[in-house]
């Protein structure tokens, strides 16, 4: 690979743009409430005061409010913080109608999350007007056609990578690229933790191999960094870096999960089996509704004093039923060895196959399992989730709301 | 103060043919008229197959989360809020 070295850095203009809505949450409830316009808000997943911090509004961080906090912190800060409760179905409208705009410019339109995407102009005519011109255009329809409050930090650079680290650059409503011209300018003003997959131990790790700065970690060699890095990864950031695209994978769905919180941690499994359904009532409606079966499933429990325990079960029969996930998870959770009130929970299915795959066994009618299944699924879809349920869930009913994960 | 409501309310709606815009005009609510003075935000949702259509709008210093169910047109008032701290 030391052939790459002689490329420096990417000389193409930049083709791929990153963008985020600025406080996401939060200024969507700013944007649907006027009255809570240029006061500190936060949208954290529980109002209580051990509720976690998601978004802080733009006013709110200003005041030294952080994501993660406990709200009980946020107060502390700031006694007039006003917290609300997510509304991911406003959220994901905004997304959607964001996207809509945002597909009028490119058909390369990646969502990386509820407030973030990657767009790729290659070979676009919104290519030849000019990516800036063709962000300020958003940055004004998005204002005009979704709301007069919402903002977006947009980055324009050659890689995906350095799209987001320039969309990073100036926040609230910022516009940056970065690109062969001004890329040392730029890295000279960042800290390797500022780059985004370089949190505290690979910052360590790169100190360890004599690389301090963005500027030391760009111009150190192929085969330091392979040694800071012990694998591949040493060979990505080198391309990144030098403006090259590495991050263009779309993986594969590779298992359905959810989790939850506990506002008020429980014990015995017989207590966290209504919570525990209705997760998996969740994961087995998402897992059939895009076509899995599943050959496996994981369950892991954090319990009060920080301990994890996890645990995972394989089968040779894939399986689709929510009532057979919940089995295997009852049974999973009933083998932990620690009886400690538990505070978070969490279920997962991996191991999966296409959902047309199923093998007719010998002792179980597949087929009219399947049947009732999708008939249920009918209902739920027709009429609104958890239309019907299992008797198990009944207790759990107000609990795991719908919530709006980080990743994609 | 936000408070959750989840009541039966009298709305008035306006379409503007010209600048394609829906916006509730007018709210009757707990003996009291209402005029609309801005709309924060208007999104949709499905629930089942029923779609919903909400409307965040002030009033008099109020701020109202109305919800027209579009199987039955009627009308909820979901949220009311006065944007202070609880």
């Amino acid at each position: 690979m030391a052939w790459l070295t002689e490329f420096g850095f990417n000389p193409a203009p930049a083709t791929v743009m990153h963008l985020d809505i600025n406080s996401c949450f939060a200024t969507i409830e700013q944007q649907a409430n006027p009255l809570l316009r240029g006061k500190p808000i936060a949208v954290a997943a529980y109002n209580s005061p051990q509720g976690c911090l998601l978004a802080p509004s733009v006013e709110a961080k200003k005041l030294g409010l952080k994501v993660g906090m406990r709200v009980r912190e946020g107060l502390i800060l700031c006694p007039d913080l006003i917290v609300l409760t997510p509304d991911p179905e406003k959220y994901r409208s905004v997304h959607h109608s964001l996207k809509k705009i945002l597909s009028e410019y490119t058909s390369v339109v990646i969502p990386k999350s509820i407030d973030e995407f990657v767009l790729d102009f290659s070979g676009t005519p919104s290519f030849t007007r000019g990516l800036s011109i063709v962000a300020l255009e958003i940055k004004r329809r998005l204002k005009e056609e979704l709301g007069e409050y919402l903002t977006v930090s947009i980055g324009l650079a050659p890689n995906r990578f350095l799209a987001k680290t320039a969309s990073n650059l100036h926040k609230p409503d910022g516009l940056d690229e970065i690109n062969k011209s001004n890329f040392l300018k730029v890295y000279q003003q960042l800290s390797l933790t500022d780059l985004t997959g370089i949190a505290r131990s690979s910052s360590l790790r790169l100190n360890q191999a004599g690389i301090y700065t963005v500027l030391d970690f760009f111009q150190a060699d192929l085969q330091a960094l392979h040694l800071a890095f012990s694998s591949i990864s040493g060979h990505h950031w080198f391309q990144r870096l030098h403006g090259w695209e590495v991050d263009q994978t779309e993986w594969a769905v590779k298992s359905f999960g959810h989790s939850y919180s506990l506002p008020k941690f429980l014990t015995k499994p017989a207590d966290l089996a209504p919570i525990l359904s209705k997760l998996v009532e969740k994961v087995g409606f998402r897992l059939r509704k895009s076509n899995f079966q599943a050959r496996g499933v994981h369950l892991g429990l954090l319990f009060q004093d920080h301990q994890y325990w996890h645990q995972g079960s394989s089968f040779t029969q894939p399986i689709f039923l929510s009532q057979d996930i919940y089995r295997a998870a009852y049974h999973l959770l009933s083998q932990s060895p620690h009886h400690l009130p538990v505070r978070y929970l969490a279920v997962s299915c991996y191991g999966l196959v296409p959902g047309n795959s199923i093998q007719l066994g010998f002792f179980e009618d597949h087929l009219k399992k399947e049947n009732l299944v999708k008939a249920l699924d009918q209902i739920n879809l027709r009429w609104g989730n958890f239309t019907i349920t299992p008797a198990t869930m009944v207790t759990a009913k107000d609990l795991v709301q719908d919530r709006i994960s980080f990743g994609r | 103060m936000i408070q959750k409501i989840s009541a039966s309310i009298s709305v008035e709606l306006i379409y503007d043919h010209r600048q394609h815009t829906v916006t509730p005009r007018r709210l009757f609510w707990n003996g009291r008229l209402f005029r609309t003075t801005q709309l924060g935000l208007h999104h949709t949702q499905h629930q089942g197959q029923t779609l919903l259509h909400f409307f965040s709008v002030v009033s008099q210093g109020l701020f109202f989360k109305l919800k027209l169910d579009t199987d039955t047109l009627h009308w909820t008032l979901e949220e009311i809020s006065d944007g202070l701290a609880n």
